[in-house]
């Protein structure tokens, strides 16, 4: 039977390379268990429809369009001069802002998208301005962007929350550590890169005007930055739950897109509702059906019977977790963070728990190299996005955005692997 | 039919907003129980999903991994790539439908119900199938468009 | 041989497991290992609603869980709260020719689901992760606790004094730990144990209602199967109701013991007055509401037979 499951997967990657839409390269793959596998359609669909309406999954439009209403509405250029204004003069200051605040439009967006729509548009033609390589500028944002994958709220933790049953609030807690050492990561790599840059700067602010423009553009940015407060503070501090979070993050930010920033109208927020919704349509979709692949795949006790195989070849707990990384590098390569969420954490989660991974520290793993995932060709779409806002063409893009995962974000893969505190100590802080 | 299709889907994510939102509201401000409220809420959000499924199949915004294409070169090449990607979309999606029909029929036959308020399920298990149907539709249309796009030469 | 698959919602190693496996492995000597049970733990095959429909169609051979109301409502009947006072009357209520068994049987038939088995597991009570100083009262106390979306269980924590809220399963464990509710209802010291460990700082045994899980089989699975190893699937069945009956009283204790010595869980002993103010509060609160969904008639009729209520 493991033999079919490899050709479902084998099937289900070829659809993929072809371009056939996620949806059906599952049903592809569901098609060879059921044809070839012989294992039952029926009640499948059933099943799939029961765990799409599971409540918990409510919290990933709702973070979605959070996102979206942020981007649209300037919530997200008042937090850009915000930081801007501690940083923005320094050599290699403006890198740093793209960094920072990709990180704090994270603790609002659950999506990894919503940096480089949010941020790129606004700082690229600013970075190019001021001497940065455009190349260099757009590779820079769309990695910094991933952050929103990293910081909490994220979709792909509420996602592996939900699979392997796992409280979703210590998965957020868990990639919120290698998160902030990335975003450390890749400031001290572009402050390195830039001093090779012909860079032009501001004059240095005396410490008095420096302190006029941050407590100015800080009391601009306030509704802005009360948003991660309300959501993160809602959560940890018992007031809702990640869903209702969710909810109140939506609820807040129309009013202040619409009346503080005006930068909402109708015709775009409607354009935002509707791209909000059809994104999380074409995701919802695929987890039906990569849901029901999944549930096949337990139904023929697939997972147990990998982990067999292959501590068959090895028991060694390093071997195994170079091994896992490596695997889930080359599947970020080829398919979404959801997907790789869905498909692989339930597969794996038992030879964690073979070798003494916490299924936190796992959540932790499938986290940050799934969001890798997002821009690593040849299937890099926050890649992508980043080489349309910021007007290159793709090839341009990937050598600089190489160089970044490779020096900045590979190594706290590494270090999230074998060092179980990194992911650890907040969850634990917090009680989990 | 743009403006339509915003609309309603607008309007689905804020009434599952807003019923997360009065979720709260009731229970920590008020300290009074809602019953039903989040078993109605599975309603608008299932049709929230399936509906935006069948936009993105309309605006033919589904997630694909184009790998392929960066190798290829021509137009010819792309539009033949892209045929081959609707044909085989549409075996497995017509296949797909076959089981959601299947699906519908068994919950028209046993009618569930929701567990506090009594109302019939079918009215979410239904968008299942009409959603699959729609997203055929739409991609046959663009395999048409695909076809024409080869016989006459014209790029769309 | 025939491989049925079988769904439980509880953790590998857990006693229904054990004792499940043990089922499986009497049933493989007894059918000369034509007949293999594999056990599917932890609601692998999907929750406990999910998998009685696909029992129901054939798509899951066996389950041992709850029993789910979502295709009849009537189903409600074996989770009303306070209908069995003490573990004599609950044999006879959910036991082998009781009133609700049997009805049970009759609902379940009517799904294409065939009962070999119920299974006792406990009686509920309340988990609280804060102190309640009135535990044995049914007055308004101000603690919030997350109730299953179910209606019986929601009325019951209503009348009880609670301010009951229906937060998902999935969410329930990281809302009471950080303080969205205070506690939880619908489970009893085994389920608490197993899903609500490091916040059960009080657990009230108020009895709130019978948890009795049934072993169900798919009646189309069933017709695979000759009549030799049907029967004898049965007969083990039997002889595997009959010890859960003989131990489960035992196994309860043994599990508030275990919150006790374990969880440094304060129980808290209920008189048997409190415990029946409650069951008189909850029974005229929440029986009437719940007859008048099912069939007031139809329902009636049951309660008459159980004499319960009187
Ligand atoms: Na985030
Ligand atoms: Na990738």
């Amino acid at each position: 039977m493991i033999e079919v499951a490899m050709l479902a997967i084998g099937v289900l990657v070829v659809a993929l390379t072809l371009g056939v839409p996620l949806p059906y390269c599952f049903g592809a793959a569901l098609a060879v268990m059921y044809f070839i596998g012989d294992v039952t359609m029926k009640g499948m669909m059933l099943w799939g429809v029961q765990q799409l309406s599971n409540p918990i999954l409510l919290a990933i439009p709702l973070f979605v369009l959070a996102g979206t209403i942020m981007s649209e509405s300037g919530i997200a250029a008042s937090l850009l001069r915000f930081v801007n204004a501690f940083i923005g003069h320094v050599r290699g200051g403006l890198g740093v802002v793209a960094a920072v605040s990709c990180a704090i439009i994270g603790a609002i967006s659950g999506s990894g998208l919503t940096g480089i729509a949010a941020i790129g548009p606004l700082l690229i033609p600013e970075m190019v301005e001021r001497g940065y390589p455009r190349e260099y500028a757009t590779a820079l944002i769309a990695n910094s962007s991933i952050l929103g994958l990293l910081i909490p709220p994220s979709v792909t933790m509420i996602l592996y929350g939900w699979v392997t049953d796992t409280s979703i609030a210590a998965c957020f807690l868990a990639t919120l550590g290698p998160g902030l050492l990335i975003m450390l990561s890749f400031s001290v790599v572009n402050l390195w890169m830039s001093r090779k840059f012909p860079l032009i700067l501001d004059e240095k602010p005396s410490p008095r005007e420096l302190a006029g423009e941050v407590s100015r553009r800080g009391l601009v940015a306030i509704p802005a930055l009360l948003l991660p407060v309300i959501i993160l503070g809602g959560i940890y501090g018992g007031i809702v739950t990640p869903t209702e979070a969710a909810a109140i993050a939506v609820i807040y930010s129309i009013p202040v897109g619409f009346l503080v920033y005006k930068g909402l109208k109708l015709p775009n927020f409607l354009a935002a509702g509707k791209e909000a919704a059809t994104a999380v349509g074409t995701i919802m979709v695929m987890i039906l059906f990569s849901m029901i692949l999944s549930q096949m795949f337990v139904y023929e006790s697939i997972p147990q019977k990998m982990v067999s195989a292959i501590f068959s070849v090895t028991e060694n707990k390093i071997l195994l977790l170079i091994f896992i990384n490596i695997l889930l590098f080359l599947v970020g390569m080829v398919v979404n963070d959801a997907t790789a969420i869905i498909l692989i954490a339930p597969l794996l989660l038992p030879l964690m728990t073979a070798i003494d991974i916490s299924p936190v520290q796992f959540a932790a793993i499938m986290g940050v190299n799934t969001a890798m995932g997002g821009v690593t060709p040849p299937y890099a779409s926050i890649l992508y996005l980043g080489a349309r806002v910021g007007n290159v063409k793709v090839t341009k893009v990937i050598p600089p955005a190489m160089f970044l995962i490779l020096t900045g974000y590979v190594p706290v893969v590494f270090l999230t692997s074998f060092w179980p505190d990194l992911s650890l100590f907040l969850p634990r802080l917090f009680g989990y | 039919m743009n403006r339509f299709v915003s609309i309603l889907l607008t309007g689905l994510i804020c009434v599952v907003a807003a019923g997360q939102f009065v979720q709260v509201i009731t229970r920590y401000v008020l300290e009074l129980p809602v019953m039903g409220l989040e078993e109605t809420m599975i309603y608008p959000t299932v049709w929230l999903y399936i509906l935006g499924s069948a936009n993105a199949s309309r605006e033919n915004s589904h997630i694909r991994a184009n790998v392929l294409e960066i190798f290829i070169k021509t137009e010819k090449g792309h539009t033949l790539l892209a045929i081959v990607g609707e044909v085989i979309s549409l075996a497995v999606g017509i296949w797909l439908l076959t089981w959601a029909w299947d699906f519908t029929r068994y919950a028209w036959r046993v009618w569930r119900e929701s567990p506090t308020l009594y109302f019939p399920t079918f009215y979410f298990d239904v968008a299942l199938v009409i959603g699959l149907a729609l997203m055929m539709v739409f991609t046959a249309g663009h395999l048409v468009a695909h076809i024409r796009t080869l016989r006459t030469g014209v790029a769309r | 041989a025939e491989t049925f698959k079988m769904s439980h919602v509880r953790p590998q190693g857990a006693t229904i497991d054990v004792e499940l496996r043990a089922y499986a492995a009497a049933v493989d000597a007894a059918t000369n290992g034509n007949v293999k049970i594999e056990i599917f733990p932890a609601s692998a095959l999907g929750d406990y609603t999910t998998v009685q429909e696909r029992v129901s169609v054939g798509a899951v051979d066996m389950a041992t869980q709850p029993a789910a109301a979502a295709v009849d409502r009537r189903m409600q009947i074996a989770s009303f709260p306070y209908l069995a006072g003490n573990w004599e009357e609950a044999k006879s209520i959910y036991g082998p020719g009781g009133a609700v068994r049997e009805t049970m049987v009759e609902l379940f038939a009517k799904q294409d689901i065939t009962v070999l088995a119920a299974y006792p597991v406990y009686f509920g009570g309340i988990s609280l992760n804060v102190d309640n100083p009135q535990a044995g009262s049914t007055e308004p106390n101000g603690i919030k606790v997350r109730v299953p979306g179910i209606k019986s269980f929601q009325l019951t924590g209503e009348a009880l004094g609670y301010i009951p809220a229906p937060i998902p399963f999935a969410e329930a464990f990281t809302a009471v730990q950080t303080g969205v509710v205070d506690g939880v209802i619908g489970s009893g010291a085994e389920g608490y144990y197993a899903s609500f460990r490091d916040v059960t700082k009080t657990y009230i045994p108020a009895n709130t209602h019978f948890e009795v899980w049934f072993m169900i089989a798919s009646n189309e699975s069933l017709s695979n199967l000759s009549d030799d190893d049907r029967a004898a699937m049965m007969e083990k069945a039997v002889e595997f109701e009959t010890t859960r009956w003989g131990v489960a009283e035992a196994d309860q204790a043994r599990n508030e013991q275990k919150l006790v010595d374990e969880l440094g869980t304060k129980v808290i002993a209920l008189t048997d007055a409190e415990i029946a103010g409650m069951a008189k509060k909850a029974r005229a609160e929440v029986w009437p509401v719940v007859l008048e969904d099912i069939g007031k008639e139809w329902g009636q009729a049951i309660l008459d037979k159980v004499g319960a209520g009187n």
